[in-house]
């Protein structure tokens, strides 16, 4: 059956005609629709399927892995830097493998468009020693799904499907089954301590043995259903091949295509574990072979020989994501071309545009409560470590001094209380991240009385990533300020406000309760997500302002400190609200200008808008 | 067919709802397509530009110089992303009157203020995406769609915005003829 699909929903479908019944793992970006669109189908089809977020992503794996020990069929899901919190089971698991097939699914974002680091996910499958495979389409993205939990379930062993932002969110049209037949499995734990009970040395080192036993058959396995009948479809005719994985395979051919270039592509599915031996012996009819992948050198280090060209060469470009344009440089060093570059921008087109720097959405009350805190925490007296979330946006406000990881603002702040005593730490961290791991760094400082202050910006939705729903609106509706209290130190909070000075006066009263304290002083802002369909309507007041030109002195503080994004200077220097972009939430009214030259705008409805 | 569209925008404008259009447009016509997304960290008011390449692609990603046709949804976002449309491709942007442009070397170009005429209530402003669809449609001969395709996909999307957003679309082109 043909359909129109993203590639993460594609990956959905693919795990349920793969009858995988258990799915867990955390969002982030761009992985996130693959579990909301399992969430989808499950409903609409009303199959019996576990697909729920986890807490984080080493909890999600877990839960997962336990239902493949119990011999379900189960999944994973998680972005690249969310693999880094789950590795510490997954390491375990490569070892001890499972019953019921598991993928874990890692989405990488080469170019970090909405990520920290640029991390391949291939070189971590190699780094744990599990099958990896490498979609570079939707329509392989489907495929290699289902392939993959066929896999896992036959050599016992998680396997990695690891998809790219341009294959996750790409689209096409697939070629699927036909018809749903999903089949839940039956878990059955059977008991097996020496399997499942990790206690070195004596069952490690045979599962360890065991484990560099299944690669090497796994190799041989990789080459004869899947790599030597792609080396067999070379003619050999011509004197360069392009080993590509994932995207690299589309890249490449178009830019041999829009060249008319001749060259050998193979296209490797699973890269690790590589038959290298079979592999190299094929190399022998080429002059050179040029591996084009993304975003590390995982598949060019397995097979590295004499005549192989790619990022430890230096022939194409080691970091950033793939373009025509890079593969053609690529071309033009090994040899391959010498004409013109086809993708430059012609010369009168070089202009600057002014830049759209990433912003907090209008309406967003993470804007009003860290224009409120610098506000009351001066900077040259503070260092305000951050976290990751759409608060971390908030940089733009001058309001963050720190981001490491998800979690990291709360060690941090410890690590600068103690380290520059003189300033007032003030953290801010969200809710998903806080329940994420943001607890386990609180309890540090409580247990060892660093004082810092921690801002909980609590809006109930992990909204950078789609506005999943956190712990505290599920089932149980957990409060952080319970968290907080269990600790045994008390909780400050607030209800966010539009009018502005609400928020200055509760940071007032926070820095004072702060100075008199010897530990961390703990504060929950209770706001609400603007694209929040749900919950926005009801906190939103519907004020729209407008600006009165005569007030204004362009003195910038609104553009470099509130950072509103409707907010812009027109052509005669003047501050002017751009009325598509205002969400009506009149907080630039109060405290934010100087001169009060943001006044209401009572025609704004009246205007159609 | 080998036609290659960028649409560029930013957040909140429906940059991904058009590549949709397109995508069901190409679908249903069963001719193969590749899209993508490529949006910043931001969710209202960040940059945000969509590749569409129909017909047979093997990468989703169009690189500098191959765009055959822009729809910019707002000025600097159409100027931004320039360099992926090439000297035959026609750019098609919503600009105010009184911004100015530059000297461009495109062989095909228009622009409308669609911004004054969501001001002015000529169309709700939800609608933009859509009504610089329809301008699109009229102002680029070799569009690979027809209004009706077009009309079809918007529906298949969302019945129930579909009726207000086909008058935008029609309205969208009646200005297009009027002002050429």
């Amino acid at each position: 059956m043909k359909q129109t699909l993203m590639g993460n929903d594609a990956i959905a479908w693919g795990l349920i005609h793969a009858n995988v019944d258990m799915i867990s793992g955390y969002p982030g970006t761009p992985s996130s629709e693959i579990l909301s669109e399992v969430q989808k189908i499950k409903h609409k089809l009303n199959l019996d399927i576990y697909a729920e977020w986890g807490t984080n992503e080493k909890v999600g794996f877990e839960v997962a892995y336990a239902g493949a020990i119990a011999g379900r069929r189960t999944c994973a899901t998680m972005k690249q830097v969310g693999l880094n919190v789950a590795s510490d089971a997954l390491m375990s698991a490569a070892y001890i493998g499972n019953l019921g097939g598991m993928l874990l699914i890692a989405a990488d974002d080469p170019g970090f468009h909405s990520s920290q680091t640029e991390q391949d996910s291939r070189v971590f499958a190699k780094f744990a020693r599990i099958p990896v495979l490498d979609p570079a389409t939707p329509q392989d993205a489907y495929d290699l799904t289902k392939y993959g939990v066929e896999l896992s379930e036959k050599f016992q062993i998680p396997v990695m499907l690891r998809p790219v932002m341009r294959v996750c969110h790409a689209r096409e049209i697939i070629e699927m089954d036909d018809e749903t037949n999903f089949k839940p499995n039956k878990g059955e734990f059977k008991r097996d301590v020496p399997r499942w009970g990790a206690v070195p040395r004596v069952g490690r080192f045979a599962q360890g043995v065991e484990q560099l036993n299944r690669m090497e058959v796994i190799k041989e396995y990789n080459w004869d259903h899947l790599l030597k009948k792609e080396f067999d479809k070379c003619e050999g005719k011509n004197r360069v091949l392009i080993i590509t994985s994932g995207t690299g395979y589309g890249f490449a051919k178009e830019t041999l295509s829009d060249l008319n270039l001749e060259a050998d592509v193979v296209k490797v599915l699973m890269p690790y574990p590589l038959p290298v031996e079979q592999m190299r012996d094929r190399f022998k009819s080429y002059d050179k072979v040029l591996v084009v992948e993304e975003p590390y050198p995982c598949v060019e280090e397995q097979i590295a020989s004499p005549n192989v060209y790619g990022k430890n060469t230096n022939s194409i470009h080691n970091i950033d994501e793939m373009s025509k344009e890079e593969i053609l440089k690529a071309f033009v060093n090994i040899g391959l071309y010498e004409g013109e570059n086809i993708y430059a921008t012609p010369p009168s087109l070089d202009f600057e545009v002014e830049t759209r720097p990433p912003a907090l959405c209008p309406g967003c009350p993470h804007r009003d409560v860290y224009y409120a805190i610098t506000k009351v925490f001066k900077k040259k007296k503070a260092i305000y470590p951050s976290d990751i979330g759409c608060y971390t946006l908030a940089i733009a406000q001058g309001a963050i001094d720190s981001i490491l990881c998800m979690g990291a603002s709360v060690s941090m702040a410890s690590g600068f209380a103690l380290s520059d005593p003189d300033k007032t730490v003030v953290a801010t961290i969200g809710d998903g991240t806080f329940f994420h791991s943001g607890i386990a760094p609180l309890i540090n400082a409580v247990y060892q009385n660093h004082k810092f202050i921690l801002v909980i910006l609590d809006n109930s939705t992990i909204a950078m990533t789609g506005r999943q729903t956190t712990p505290s609106r599920e089932n149980k509706n957990i409060d952080i300020k319970k968290i907080v209290e269990g600790m045994g130190i008390e909780c400050m909070e607030h209800h966010y406000s539009y009018e502005m000075q609400d928020n200055v006066d509760f940071f007032r009263e926070v820095k004072k309760i702060h100075a008199d304290a010897t530990g961390p002083t703990v504060v929950v802002v209770r706001e609400f997500c603007i694209l929040d369909g749900e919950r926005a309507p009801e906190f939103i007041p519907n004020i729209f302002a407008k600006v009165d030109p005569e007030l204004c002195i362009a003195c910038d503080q609104c553009t470099t400190v509130y950072k509103c994004p409707p907010m812009a200077y027109n052509e005669d220097g003047v501050i002017e609200i751009d009325p598509f972009l205002c969400a009506g939430c009149g907080g630039c009214l109060d405290v934010v200008c100087p001169t009060d030259a943001f006044v209401q705008d009572f025609d704004y409805l009246k205007r159609g808008n | 067919m080998k036609y290659q569209i960028v649409i560029a925008g930013f957040g909140g404008q429906g940059v991904v709802f058009l590549v949709k259009v397109l995508a069901i447009c190409a679908g249903n016509r069963n001719i193969a397509f590749l899209g993508t997304e490529n949006h910043g960290m931001s969710q209202r008011g960040g940059s945000v530009s969509c590749d569409i390449k129909i017909g047979d692609f093997t990468n989703p990603v169009i690189d500098k110089n191959q765009a055959d046709l822009m729809i910019a949804l707002e000025k600097n976002e159409g100027l931004r992303n320039l360099a992926f449309l090439k000297l035959s491709g026609t750019l098609v942007t919503n600009a105010k009157d009184k911004d100015k442009y530059p000297e461009l070397p495109f062989k095909g170009f228009a622009k409308i203020d669609a911004f004054k005429k969501a001001e002015n209530g000529e169309f709700p402003i939800q609608g933009l995406n859509v009504y610089m669809l329809g301008f699109a449609l009229v102002n680029d001969k070799n569009f690979p769609f027809s209004v009706q395709e077009v009309k079809d996909a918007i529906t298949q999307i969302n019945t129930k915005v579909a009726e207000q957003n086909i008058v935008i679309l029609e309205q969208a082109m009646r200005d297009a003829k009027e002002s050429k």
